[in-house]
């Protein structure tokens, strides 16, 4: 589960060149003297029109997840009632348990359809499972980068004993099979706390799921930050700085981790995406959330079933999906842009 | 990365769960019939049918079968299956889909064999007839046909026969039926052959004799009317003495019946041709149409209904072996006039209830487990499994497809309330004086189907004012699971279907309470003298007047005991390609009649 | 280069046996019983001890991890027959040796990877080396763009509806279908067409866009630079220089996609109901087939252990900078 994340990945693995970065800095620098290299940076992505648009998007996806409760509130459904077994709604489902209404059952009452056989409200259900996957991809990524980052470091800064052990270990956790390897451990995580009579509680799924998906998630971050870092030891103006005389600390600090913090935070933003469908690919396989618990991956899955006999119940959290994916791309290209402008477009 | 999607793994979670229970089950109903507008089968269309098997004659067991009207000869038909067949050896052969294989190319002592009404008549398959009972129905003797060989042409012997049998008892055998070693040897059968017949000890004569090459004498301690229907379980098809090679007969079993295995791919497919030395004169029911079938056994349920609704290129030469159509496009089959007359529809033997574990203290009040069968809302969950074609309100725990079964039977009166009593749930939960938020544990498979059933299952119990605990269990394991007499949960759903037309294929392993074991079948854990009693005399009784004595039993369980509510009968609805010929509902079966097809242009 | 291919290797063997060991040791962990499993529907407590002797769980699990470790090298003897060396046991479920069972799945897989990484390579290149070489223009602009959006689909979603297109609706082309290529190279390659196809829409986007990348931060590499101001031409710095330079990461990406592919690609054999080692695992580990699950682990690790080492020696072959540690 690491293929698109890697899409970009190497491209850090070529080392960059700080000299080059300090003159193309300097030439949009001129007559602005006095800015940070942030406020470049920010300068540089505010031009940039795609990722001003895809960066609304993506914060109008974090809102969405976070406001979910209200927005259901003001809605008046929420993700977890039977709408076809209560009375108040008749003939939602027709005869083959399929929305009566024609297109999955849209109507001013039910904005996105409702689910067939059971009819939930499919817009909350949305709303809810974005929430539910966007917060656990949040705490996988940012787990992933910080362990990805460390290792990476040590292992490429250090070099010898410690950068092959670390590497064997690195290589051990790449030797995993991932798809089988989450399929297979996940129930083992879990039988590994609950007891087998008690409702598994959804807290403890979520844990499960991001160690399992952590264990995995890491490598490819190690080895990004691993190479680069290998790349710039090797580097005149870090050689420069070791000849005169400045701590290992110092060298990391100020020559090596300036360098690499752009492919690290345009990796991490390739990382979120990816960690969503990996815990879509959980949900999927029936290791993951469960029922009633919402999950975006688990919709639009069972919605891609039978997408003939009722398109719109995968055409909205699909789309949903594939836009957030996209914007999210398409983001991190325009952060690496504005971090680096010398690749362009 | 690109994800997988669930559909394919839960399908075979689905097929795992289903095997567990399916068995290779009997029904009787035509399904062919359509009843007014709505083409699903109807429960009353099953009562016409289900009575009592009749036992052939000789006359009757005298092959060749009869000719399919129409048929032609030569072409292969290619089968649909979503995993492989569990076991190809016949003595580990209990579920369905080694069971319709078994069709093709094992051969046993009996068979069913079905009139084009869906009557039964048990008759001789390689015996002559289906069977001499004498001492008050404790012997039973089978004479064998003449010209009866295996696929390399050794001809059959009752040595033959007395092998297949005490091959059971040894270690190679785990997975398959146990009714004849039981009914010869007790409980603990295996403790009485060891080895099984390996190491050259045989069971004695008083048990099971072969006087001369063509003759096998059962000797029983009490009268065993349904030897003949047990013997005609796919569990019982002959293996030659010569040709068994223990553990390894798995893989490539002797074929005695049409089509013998050419070519297998485990997990991914298997070839059958002609066996050349099935010999059509000694076979009453099989046919030898097509050169060969070719299984794929890696398309899920999807696929293959989307391949047959499309029925372009090859697929019109499909059928589908044991999977019924997706649920999702139940729709798409039958409301296409061109697709639905290719659909085969009956019932499935698997009546849906939700046990009560009477172990449990939350459920020993007969009022609560009262409450909960009202207020349960039948037509929500058979919705859960494909709407009215998936299934049927269940008013009792007698299949449609089961001698005995009284569509009118429905004392929860679930026709009147098919979303379920929750007036009168909640009065009876008063009575009992259950206080609001009490736990209540259910356990349920984490297949698709019963995920969706949770969720109805949960806002039932909540309304009653329950605190429902889920519990999810790997659907491989799932019926080992609640199989534990000590298992810890109050509420499961199981599916159980008859292994041969008979109310003792039900009553007997589910709700009697002497039967109660780890593994075992009486998931709910009854034990009323009463059932117990009535169920040791109606297994002693003539099918005929043993009939009575299970009706009386049935409604005892159902009215008085409430061990298990009832939720739905399952229906059977296939899909086969257009160039199929003689493709029609088998109620031996409950899946296409396998035996009888052909292809139109071959 | 010897000492660096000994290290490895060991290292990769090491490995293999930790993970071997990783999961039999934690599939223990769980409470669990194996025989439970194997057996159908007459699952008495006599039943699943015969089946616990027939699968040897009756010794202790360190004995049972020896023996299948040993079985790897020297082989083994099983009722069913004796399980030649490399013996990844007998599968808990079908009673196949699981080497068997992985050789027949092997080659629907070796051959989805293989069409599916020529027609994606040679995309995903072409379409970036032009884009990198149009850089700035509508040409550009478009290839990227395009490749943006596919690389957001997923096969899941393409692959239904190019079936539902080019198979239900149409009938123009078959269900795909496996063929021996010894037997049919022309029913092989139709019969896998369409998983191929879909595969490289969604892959190629990858490669487009990194060697579009790659390319155009080559060209104002240094070195690139000096050589076109020598006066050198555009093509040949290019295709001589820039190249070359941009080939670590695409190597790196291959080496990531063959050995997940290699290892299973679940999600394109399920979605076009093809049996290959991606299934195989799924099966295994939803039955619990611990010899299975374990066999195909192994088999996706070595795959996975001898790509990284490939790649590693390709690093130092193209960059010589990058010294074989």
């Amino acid at each position: 589960m690491t293929s698109p994340v890697e899409a970009e990945d190497a491209q850090a693995s070529t080392a960059l060149d700080e000299e080059t970065e300090s003159k193309a800095d300097g030439k949009e620098t001129k007559g602005h003297t006095g800015r940070s290299p942030g406020q470049l940076m920010w300068a540089r992505f505010k031009r940039d029109r795609t990722g001003v648009v895809c960066a609304w998007v993506v914060i109008a996806y974090f809102a969405i997840a976070l406001l979910a409760p209200v927005i259901s509130w003001l809605y008046g459904k929420d993700p977890y009632t039977l709408y076809a077994l209560e009375p108040d709604y008749p003939f939602l489902l027709d005869d083959f348990e399929m929305p009566a209404g024609d297109l999955g059952g849209m109507s001013g009452e039910f904005w996105f359809g409702v689910e067939p056989v059971i009819g939930r409200d499919v817009f909350t259900m949305l709303l809810y499972g974005m929430r539910t996957s966007l917060f656990m991809a949040f705490i996988i990524t940012f787990l992933s980068v910080a362990t990805g980052v460390l290792i990476g470091m040590v292992s490429g800064f250090f070099g010898g004993k410690v950068d092959y052990w670390l590497g064997r270990t690195t290589d051990f956790f790449l030797a995993f099979p991932s798809q089988l390897f989450f399929i297979a451990f996940m129930p083992i995580v879990i039988a590994l706390f609950v007891d087998p009579a008690d409702e598994t509680p959804t807290y403890l799924r979520a844990v499960a799921m991001v160690l399992v998906t952590w264990f995995l998630g890491w490598m490819g971050m190690a080895r990004l930050v691993r190479s680069s870092v290998l790349s710039l030891r090797e580097r005149e103006f870090v050689e420069a700085a070791k000849v005169s005389g400045a701590s290992r600390w110092r060298i990391v600090r100020k020559e090596i981790l300036p360098n690499i913090v752009t492919p690290i935070l345009v990796q991490g933003t390739y990382m979120l995406p990816s960690a969503i469908l990996s815990i879509a690919f959980l949900s999927f396989v029936g290791v993951g959330f469960v029922e009633p618990t919402p999950d975006w991956g688990r919709m639009f899955a069972i919605g891609a079933q039978n997408y003939e006999q009722n398109p719109t119940y995968m055409f909205f959290p699909g789309i949903a999906l594939f836009v957030f994916v996209l914007a999210f791309n398409l983001l991190g290209d325009s952060v690496r842009d504005a971090f680096d402008p010398k690749t362009g477009r | 990365m690109k994800l997988t999607r669930s559909r394919s793994m839960r399908a075979i979670v689905v097929a795992v769960a289903a095997g567990s229970l399916a068995l290779t089950g009997c029904s009787n109903d035509n399904g062919k019939k359509d009843n007014g507008k709505d083409g699903s089968a109807k429960k009353e269309d099953a009562a016409k049918q289900s009575k009592p098997v009749a036992y052939g004659d000789a006359a009757a067991s005298t092959g060749p079968a009869k000719e399919v009207a129409g048929a032609q000869s030569g072409g292969t038909i290619g089968v649909y299956l979503q995993s492989d067949l569990s076991h190809l050896d016949p003595g580990q052969i209990y579920v369905s889909d080694a069971g319709q294989f078994s069709r093709l190319t094992h051969r046993k002592l009996t068979n069913f064999l079905e009139d084009k009404d869906g009557n039964l008549t048990v008759v001789g398959d390689i015996a002559t007839d289906s069977g001499q009972s004498s001492n008050g129905g404790k012997t039973w003797t089978f004479t064998l046909k003449d010209g009866i060989k295996d696929d390399e042409g050794n001809e059959i012997t009752s040595a033959d026969v007395r092998h297949t049998i005490e091959r059971m008892y040894s270690k190679v055998i785990f997975d398959g039926p146990s009714f004849v070693q039981t009914w010869l040897s007790g409980k603990d059968y295996r403790k009485k052959l060891p080895d099984g017949p390996y190491k050259g000890k045989h069971l004695p004569d008083d048990v099971l004799e072969t006087p001369d090459d063509k003759t096998i004498v059962f000797h029983f301690d009490q009268p065993r009317p349904d030897l003949p229907q047990a013997l005609a379980m796919a569990g019982y098809s002959i293996v030659p003495e010569k040709r068994d090679t223990k553990e390894k007969y798995d893989k490539a079993p002797a074929a005695l019946g049409p089509y013998k295995i050419a070519e297998r791919k485990p997990g991914k497919s298997l070839k059958m041709v002609k066996n050349p030395h099935w010999d059509p004169k000694t076979d009453v029911v099989r046919h030898q149409y097509v050169d060969g079938y070719d299984f794929t056994t890696t398309v899920e349920q999807a696929s293959q209904t989307k391949r047959l609704v499309a029925d372009q290129g090859e697929a019109k030469n499909f059928i589908q072996f044991t999977t019924s159509v997706d649920p999702g496009q139940i729709q798409d089959v039958v409301s296409d006039p061109e697709v639905n007359k290719r659909t085969i529809k009956g019932f499935q033997p698997y009546v849906w209830q939700m046990n009560f574990n009477l172990n449990k203290d939350v459920v020993k009040d007969k009022k609560v487990r009262d409450a909960i069968t009202y207020a349960i809302p039948n037509k929500s969950m058979i919705g859960a499994d494909g709407g009215k074609y998936g299934g049927e309100l269940a008013g009792g725990l007698f299949a449609p497809t089961l001698p005995g079964y009284d569509p009118e039977y429905d004392p929860f009166e679930k026709s009147k309330t098919p979303m379920g009593n929750m007036k009168k749930a909640k009065e009876l939960l008063k009575e009992a004086g259950v206080k609001e938020g009490t736990k209540i544990t259910y356990a349920h498979a984490n297949s698709p189907r019963a995920e969706k059933q949770k969720l109805i299952i949960k806002r039932t119990l909540e309304k009653l004012g329950f605190d429902p605990q889920l519990k999810s269990i790997d659907a491989a394991t799932y019926y080992e699971q609640i199989g534990k007499v000590k298992n810890p949960y109050d509420l499961y759903i199981t599916g159980w279907g008859q292994d041969w037309p008979s109310p003792g294929t039900v009553v007997t392993p589910v709700y009697d309470g002497d039967l109660i074991s780890d593994g075992a079948s009486n998931y709910s854990h009854i034990n009323d003298p009463k059932v117990n009693e009535l169920i040791q005399q109606a297994l002693t009784e003539e099918p005929e007047v043993a009939a009575k004595t299970w009706e009386q039993a049935h409604h005892r369980i159902v009215e008085e005991i409430n061990p298990a509510a009832p939720i739905y009968y399952a229906k059977q609805l296939q899909l086969f390609g257009s160039n199929i010929g003689g493709a029609r509902y088998s109620t031996e079966s409950s899946y296409v009649n396998i035996n009888d097809l052909y292809l139109k242009k071959p | 280069m010897l000492q660096f291919l000994i290290r490895r290797l060991t290292g990769a063997v090491m490995i293999m046996f930790l993970i071997g060991a990783f999961t039999f040791f934690l599939f223990y962990t769980v409470p669990q019983d194996f025989a439970a499993l194997s057996c159908g529907k007459n699952c008495t407590p006599e039943n699943i001890a015969v089946i616990r002797e027939n699968l040897g769980l009756d010794k202790p699990i360190t004995t049972q991890f020896w023996e299948f470790m040993v079985g790897i090298v020297a082989g083994r003897d099983f009722a069913a027959g004796s399980c030649p060396a490399p013996c990844l046991g007998q599968s808990f479920a079908s009673g196949e040796f699981v080497w068997d069972s992985i050789m027949d799945r092997f080659p629907l897989t070796l051959s989805l990877t293989i069409g599916g990484l020529v027609i994606f390579l040679f995309l995903g290149l072409a379409s970036g080396l032009l884009a990198a070489w149009k850089r700035g223009t509508a040409v550009d602009k478009t290839v990227s763009g395009a490749s943006m959006v596919l690389s957001s689909f997923q096969i899941y979603f393409l692959g239904p509806i190019v079936l539902g297109l080019l198979v239900y609706q149409t009938g123009w082309m078959e269900n795909p279908k496996y063929h021996e290529f010894t037997e049919d190279p022309l029913a092989w390659a139709v019969g896998l067409l369409i998983p191929w196809a879909v595969m490289a829409t969604i892959f190629v986007a990858q490669y487009t866009r990194m060697s579009r990348s790659t390319m155009i931060e080559q060209l104002q590499e240094e070195h690139v630079r000096t050589a076109r101001a020598k006066g050198m031409g555009r093509k040949y710095v290019f295709f001589r220089y820039a190249w070359r330079g941009s080939l670590t990461p695409i190597v790196t990406i291959i080496g990531m996609d063959l050995s997940s592919l290699l290892a299973g690609g679940v999600v394109t054999e399920f979605t076009f109901d093809l049996a290959g080692i991606g299934r195989l695992a799924v099966e295994s580990s939803v039955t619990k087939d611990l010899p299975l699950t374990m066999g195909v682990m192994m088999f996706g690790a070595f795959f996975i252990l001898i790509l990284n080492i490939i790649v590693d020696l390709c690093y130092a072959y193209i960059d010589p900078r990058v010294r074989l540690a």
